[in-house]
C-alpha cells in the first residue's frame, strides 16, 4: 500500500443523480493510479475554515486519471462540495486507509451496498480478478433515491432492493442478500459491504451465521485522516481498545470491531 | 529576507512555528504530505506512563462558525511503547522535538520524563497540566497553583532539558499559575489548552461526543488565547508559546505582539496541513511590507 500524497485535483464533471445525491469526477493523475478499492480521499471543503474539517469520501470507480466520488448532501460541507463547478480545483489527500482484501479466484464475492455506500464497491467490482464470481447488491429507499446512474445495473448485473418496491426486490438489501446466499453455502464466500451502520450490523450477522469472512467499510466523524489525532476511533471486539477508521480501516473484518452506536 | 529564528531557553528555533500537542500525532504521520522546514519544533501527542485507550467515540465534531470540539481522552501507547516505536525516527528534519507529558500524579510525570531522558533526539518537554477530557490529572491538577509548582519542580529535578507547562484557559487569573510555574524553573509557558464545551443534537437528544463534553478549539478560540498569552507575558518574563485559534500569518503576528515567542498550530492542521509553509510566507510578507527585519522584534510590542 502506498503512502498518501497531496494533490490539487480538478473537478471534471458534477452530476445530480437523484435528490441530494451527487456524482463528481475528479482529475487526479497522481492519486488515481495509487488508489485501491476501499481507500478514501480527504477533501478540503472551505478555505475559510467554515465548516472546519475535511470530508472523507470513498474512492469510487477509476477511469485512468479520474476518480469518481459519490456523496449525499447532508450538511454545509457536502452542500459546498455540490456547489463546485467543472474546472474548480479540489484539495485532496489520499489514497488513505486500508483497502478491501482481494479474494482468491475460487471465491464468490458478495458486494452489498446501501445507498451511496456503493462507491467503494464499484471500485472493488472493477478491481476484482475476472475469475472471481460475484453478486452485487444495492439497496435504497426507492428507485428515485438511486445513488448511481442505473446503467450500472445492467453493466454489472446489479441486483436492486427497494424499500417501496419501486425496482427489483421489494424489501431491504439485507433480506435480498440472505435470500441470494441460500444454497450457496458450499462455496467459498467473502462478503464486502458499505452502507448505514444498521445495515452493516445485519450483514455482520449474516457473515457470522454463514461463517464467512465479512468486510465492512465504515464512516465515522474524522479529523486529520492520517492517524495523528485519533478522533475516528472504533472499538476493538477483543477489548484491547480502539482502532482508527482512517488508519486501520475504513475497511475492517466484521469480527474485529464493535460497530459504532447509531 | 526576514529573520524568522527565535532563541528560547538556550535552544535555537529556525521559526517560531510549533505543532499543538495532539494535532500532529508523534510527528511522522504527515511525513509524505508536508514540508517540515517551516516548523521550529514539533510537540507530540501527550504520553503517559501506561497506555491509555482514550474516550468513547464519537470523539470529534464541528461547532458553528468554524469551531471544533474533541474528546480524544489522551489516547496513547504509553512511554515504553512510544520509545520502542518512535524514538528512532526522531527528530524530523532537524526540528526541535518536544514530548508532551501527562499524568494523574506527580510521580507519573516524573517517571515519563525520566524514561525519555534516554532518547537523545528529545529537546524538551511540554507538561500537559490542562487536558479537559480526563477525569483525573489534566485540569484537576492544572487549576491548582501548588500542584503546578509541585509537578514542575519534580520534573525540573530530573531533567536539564527545556520544559514548558501547558496551562488551562479556565482560570480567570493567569498570573498565580504562571508565577508558580516560573518559580519552579520552567523555560516557557504554553497558553493555553482547549476550553470545555459541548454540542447537542436536538433530534436525537444526545450529546454529539461520546464523553458528553470536549475541548473547544479552532478559530473562534483566538480572542481567549490572545488574552491568556498577553496576561501570562505580563506576569512572567518567560517565553510564551501561544496555542488556540491560529489559522494565518496575521494571527501569528497578533500573538507575537501580545507577547508570544512560540506559535502553536493545532486544529488548523486537520483542515490545512500545509498551513505552516503558508503561514510563514504570510508572516514574512507582512513584515517585508512594514520594514520589520526580524520576527523576534515583534514579541511583546503591543501598545496599550
Amino acid at each position: 500500500m502506498s503512502l498518501p500524497i497531496a494533490e490539487i485535483g480538478e473537478v471534471l464533471n458534477l452530476r445530480n443523480i437523484s435528490p441530494d445525491v451527487w456524482d463528481m469526477d475528479v482529475h487526479s493523475p497522481r492519486l488515481a493510479p495509487l488508489a485501491q478499492a476501499g481507500q478514501f480521499v480527504h477533501i478540503r471543503i472551505s478555505d475559510r475554515f467554515i465548516p472546519f474539517l475535511r470530508r472523507p469520501l470513498s474512492i469510487g470507480p477509476i477511469d485512468k486519471d479520474v476518480i469518481k466520488l459519490i456523496f449525499i448532501v447532508r450538511g454545509e460541507g457536502t452542500r459546498l462540495l455540490a456547489a463546485k463547478s467543472p474546472g474548480d480545483k479540489i484539495d485532496l489527500i489520499g489514497p488513505l486507509g486500508m483497502p478491501f482484501p482481494m479474494p482468491s479466484d475460487d471465491t464468490l464475492a458478495v458486494l452489498v451496498a446501501g445507498g451511496i455506500g456503493i462507491a467503494p464497491l464499484l471500485l472493488l467490482n472493477q478491481s476484482l480478478p475476472k475469475a472471481v464470481d460475484r453478486l452485487f447488491l444495492l439497496g435504497m429507499r426507492s428507485l428515485k433515491n438511486t445513488p448511481v446512474d442505473l446503467k450500472y445495473a445492467a453493466l454489472f448485473n446489479l441486483q436492486l432492493a427497494t424499500d417501496d418496491g419501486s425496482a427489483g426486490f421489494h424489501g431491504n438489501v439485507v433480506d435480498l442478500c440472505s435470500q441470494m446466499l441460500k444454497g450457496q453455502q458450499a462455496r467459498n464466500i467473502n462478503i464486502f459491504a458499505c452502507g448505514p451502520v444498521p445495515m452493516l450490523a445485519k450483514i455482520k450477522d449474516i457473515g457470522v451465521t454463514l461463517g464467512v469472512p465479512t468486510y465492512l467499510s465504515l464512516e465515522v466523524p474524522m479529523g486529520c485522516g492520517v492517524g495523528a489525532c485519533q478522533s475516528c476511533a472504533v472499538e476493538c471486539a477483543d477489548g484491547s481498545g480502539y482502532n482508527l477508521v482512517c488508519r486501520d480501516g475504513p475497511v475492517f473484518e466484521a469480527k474485529d470491531i464493535i460497530l459504532p452506536r447509531v | 529576507m526576514i529573520d524568522t529564528s527565535i532563541q528560547m531557553g538556550g535552544l535555537a528555533f529556525r521559526t517560531p512555528l510549533l505543532t499543538g500537542s495532539g494535532t500532529f500525532g508523534y510527528g511522522d504521520e504527515y511525513r509524505t504530505l508536508i514540508d517540515y522546514s517551516a516548523f521550529g519544533g514539533i510537540i507530540t501527542k501527550s504520553i503517559s506512563r501506561l497506555p491509555r485507550p482514550g474516550n468513547q467515540p464519537p470523539r470529534i465534531c464541528e461547532t458553528q462558525l468554524g469551531g471544533l470540539l474533541n474528546s480524544i481522552g489522551l489516547a496513547n501507547p504509553g512511554v515504553e511503547v512510544f520509545i520502542a516505536d518512535k524514538a528512532q525516527i526522531l527528530p524530523f528534519d532537524a526540528t526541535q522535538v518536544f514530548i508532551s507529558v501527562v499524568g494523574d500524579a506527580v510521580e507519573e510525570f516524573v517517571s515519563v520524563v525520566e524514561k525519555l531522558e534516554f532518547v537523545p533526539a528529545v529537546s524538551g518537554y511540554e507538561l500537559n497540566l490542562s487536558c479537559p477530557n480526563v477525569q483525573k490529572g489534566g485540569l484537576s491538577l492544572g487549576g491548582d497553583k501548588d500542584a503546578v509548582a509541585e509537578i514542575t519542580r519534580a520534573c525540573r529535578n530530573v531533567t536539564k532539558r527545556f520544559i514548558s507547562v501547558k496551562l488551562t484557559p479556565h482560570h480567570a487569573l493567569v498570573a498565580p499559575l504562571a508565577e508558580a510555574a516560573a518559580a519552579a524553573g520552567v523555560d516557557a509557558l504554553t497558553m493555553t489548552n482547549t476550553l470545555v464545551g459541548m454540542v447537542i443534537d436536538a433530534e436525537t437528544r444526545r450529546p454529539k461526543l461520546g464523553n458528553v463534553t470536549g475541548g473547544y478549539s479552532g478559530p473562534p478560540l483566538k480572542p481567549v488565547s490572545l488574552a491568556k498569552v498577553w496576561q501570562a507575558a505580563k506576569a512572567v518574563s518567560l517565553p510564551i508559546w501561544a496555542s488556540g485559534g491560529i489559522t494565518c500569518g496575521l494571527d501569528c503576528i497578533e500573538f507575537l505582539l501580545a507577547g508570544a515567542s512560540g506559535l502553536q498550530l493545532g486544529s488548523v492542521l486537520f483542515a490545512d496541513p500545509y498551513a505552516p509553509t503558508r503561514i510563514l510566507r504570510e508572516m514574512s510578507e507582512w513584515c517585508e511590507k512594514r520594514g520589520v527585519k526580524k520576527l523576534s522584534d515583534l514579541i511583546g510590542q503591543l501598545k496599550t
